[in-house]
């Protein structure tokens, strides 16, 4: 297990804010192996700082990162896989080559960097570009080259920031399959997106940040039960007047009237009541989506 | 594997197939071939082409057995001042008693035929003459002229690969610090792997190029026969010149790869490496003054003080005798200085190359704990 406690982190400020800028305020969260973690957030929040941290990029003021229940080390670090969020890659080096490159930095000897080279080019559909400098690819192309990077020396963790940004549909498909299998594979996957429709769909659990701190955080489903649904009813030509004195907040769409109100509250009188007053056409309670919890919980 | 050597492979692999650097390899040693070729195309020439009309041939040839002369024989003045003023002869001898040029004499000649003209005038009346013998008492000047032009050919040739080679650095070092391949690059291997790959490999290329064009420079020489003029010793100075390199190099680099590590763009680099170029450029003002003046008080000095030393101590080698124990001091010192630079350059790469963005100031990094 993953675990980030109390990291805390100010960066030194200048001459116009002498107090520099607090960008961790005691974030804290854990992923376990085979879990895929989003971590969202608004620009700014303290996504990539956390993530530097982790990677030993940037040192923390204070707190703590321990894996396997033990102080991370460079060592363990090596095991990991990082995109960070600036890409980097040596432009003028050939696709096949990078990726072999950096699995044999990673201390993988030469026939299995280029064995796991040649199988993760399959894997994200570059085969047609292993020849090519990076120069030359697309940015959605580059991207997963960057990937492949990450992903070479078959990591026990893997840290991604924004691995999604800028990737057409289909991209995205192949990248969070890919992860996927890793993640299958038992590994803890931790990626930030402000592609939260995707975060929703792919991940086990999230981590809302905000400020530097964790806001919110845990498993999708858990997050909207305590957030709650909202019971949403739609009655066809109903009589006027027919919700008087029910809670929630009434509307109407042409002859249809839709009551939204609390899902925590007597569900069953409402129908009752809606049943008497016309042609009921949707009864039923909607789970937030993601960004409502977002957008609640950044509020 | 280990890190260090995989860092420098890719440098030497990548660089290595560049069009730029098989271009400049190609050029420099085309220059150094020319070089080598130059004393015989641009000295004076070694063959005189000597008329008569109504006069005897002198013994030039017994004179000067060096030098070639052709003959030509004029049935009169008016047809040799023709020729001379063609071209065709560089001196004519009119009646044993009057020479005839196209201006001044070409001094060797004119020297040459008054000297055999006496001898030969001499000798038929009798008189003999020993040659004088010719004894130095001072340092053996017969290798000078070859000295200095070996010594001007290397200050030349090593400082356009330690600016060279140490430019290549300090841009390989912003590359990675600029595109972030460097956050990546040291979560899988430490500070001093990746800066010791890069000065490593690059070095390796500026060896190939300096191997190259001492190769093709010594070659060259033997083919063209100047290398008949060289001093005794040429292997020592040639592997000096190799071991000076190596640790000038060494000290550049190191100093560019720090000095880069504190911007992040490509066109910061000339302006924070601006103190290390003058640097380079007064060790190689000091090496070229050297070479005409290489047992100066200048000179000596400097070629004991780091990093000066490593220019001006081979051209010095080049260009004269130098006792042992100031080569053995200046290395030793050098080596010191090698030794300083790399440990103080580490320290400033390693807390300085992941500060990304503004240019960090050296004063906070050398601060920093």
């Amino acid at each position: 297990m993953l675990e980030i406690s109390e990291l805390r982190k100010r960066f030194a400020g200048g001459p116009g804010a002498p107090e520099g800028k607090l960008a961790l305020d005691g974030i804290g969260f854990a992923v376990r192996p085979g879990e895929m973690f989003g971590f969202v957030g608004a620009n700014g929040a303290g996504k990539t700082t956390t993530m530097r941290i982790v990677m030993g990029v940037l040192q923390a003021d204070s707190g703590s990162v321990s894996w396997q229940g033990r102080p991370l080390t460079y060592d363990d670090r090596r095991r990991f896989g990082y995109m960070p969020e600036e890409r980097g890659l040596y432009q003028k080096m050939r696709v096949a080559e990078q990726i072999e490159y950096f699995g044999r930095l990673h201390g993988l000897s030469g026939p299995r960097a280029a064995q796991a080279a040649a199988a993760l080019i399959e894997r994200l559909d570059l085969g047609e570009r292993r020849g090519d400098a990076v120069e030359s690819l697309s940015l959605g192309n580059q991207q997963r080259v960057q990937l492949a990077v990450a992903l070479v020396h078959d990591p026990e963790v893997l840290i991604l920031d924004e691995p999604f940004s800028g990737l057409d549909p289909l991209a995205v498909d192949t990248l969070a399959t890919a992860l996927q299998e890793r993640c299958r594979g038992g590994v803890p996957v931790i990626f930030s997106s402000h592609q939260l429709d995707l975060v929703e769909r792919l991940c086990d659990s999230v981590g809302i940040v905000s400020s530097g701190r964790m806001v919110a955080s845990g498993t999708v489903a858990g997050l909207r039960a305590a957030e709650g649904g909202m019971l949403r009813v739609v009655v066809r030509d109903p009589a006027p007047g027919w919700a008087d004195g029910l809670p929630g907040e009434l509307s109407a769409e042409d002859d249809r009237q839709v009551l939204l109100v609390d899902a925590a509250g007597d569900g069953q009188e409402i129908l009752r009541r809606a049943m008497k007053a016309g042609h009921v056409e949707h009864f039923g309670v909607e789970q937030p989506t993601l960004t409502e919890i977002f957008k609640e919980a950044v509020a | 594997m280990n890190a260090l050597a995989l860092v420098a492979r890719r440098e030497i692999s990548t660089r290595i197939r560049t069009k730029a650097f098989i271009v400049s390899l190609l050029v420099t040693v085309l220059l150094v071939g020319a070089a080598a070729f130059a004393p015989k195309v641009l000295d004076r020439p070694d063959k005189y082409t000597v008329g008569t009309v109504n006069s005897q041939r002198l013994p030039l040839e017994a004179a000067a057995p060096d030098i070639e002369f052709a003959w030509k024989a004029f049935p009169d003045e008016a047809t040799a001042r023709k020729a001379l003023l063609d071209g065709d002869v560089d001196a004519v001898l009119v009646g044993g008693a009057k020479v005839l040029t196209d201006g001044e004499i070409e001094q060797e000649l004119g020297v040459l035929l008054q000297s055999t003209n006496r001898e030969v005038k001499l000798g038929a009346s009798g008189v003999r003459i020993e040659p004088l013998r010719m004894e130095s008492v001072g340092a053996d000047s017969r290798y000078q002229a070859a000295r200095t032009g070996i010594a001007v050919v290397l200050v030349l040739v090593l400082f356009m690969l330690l600016i060279g080679q140490a430019t290549m650095v300090a841009m390989g070092v912003v590359e990675e610090k600029g595109s972030r391949i460097v956050e990546i690059l040291l979560t899988s291997i430490r500070p001093w792997q990746l800066l010791g790959g890069k000065i490593v490999g690059l070095g390796a290329l500026g060896l190939v190029n300096l191997v190259a064009i001492l190769a093709v420079g010594v070659g060259a020489s033997v083919g063209s026969g100047v290398a008949t003029d060289f001093p005794p010793g040429m292997p020592g100075i040639v592997a000096g010149v190799v071991v000076w390199f190596v640790l000038g190099y060494a000290f550049f680099a190191t100093l560019a790869a720090a000095l880069a590590s504190l911007v992040s763009r490509q066109e910061e680099v000339g302006n924070v490496m601006s103190p290390l170029t003058m640097l380079i450029m007064i060790t190689y003002f000091v090496a070229f003054y050297a070479t005409s003046e290489p047992t100066g008080t200048l000179a000596t000095v400097m070629s004991m003080i780091p990093p000066f030393s490593s220019m001006v101590m081979p051209v010095r080698m080049a260009a004269a005798e130098v006792p042992l124990w100031e080569v053995g001091l200046a290395f030793a010192l050098m080596a010191v200085a090698v030794v300083a630079v790399l440990s103080i350059g580490a320290k400033v790469y390693e807390r300085a190359v992941l500060r990304t963005g503004a240019r960090v100031r050296l004063g906070d990094v050398l601060r920093a704990k």
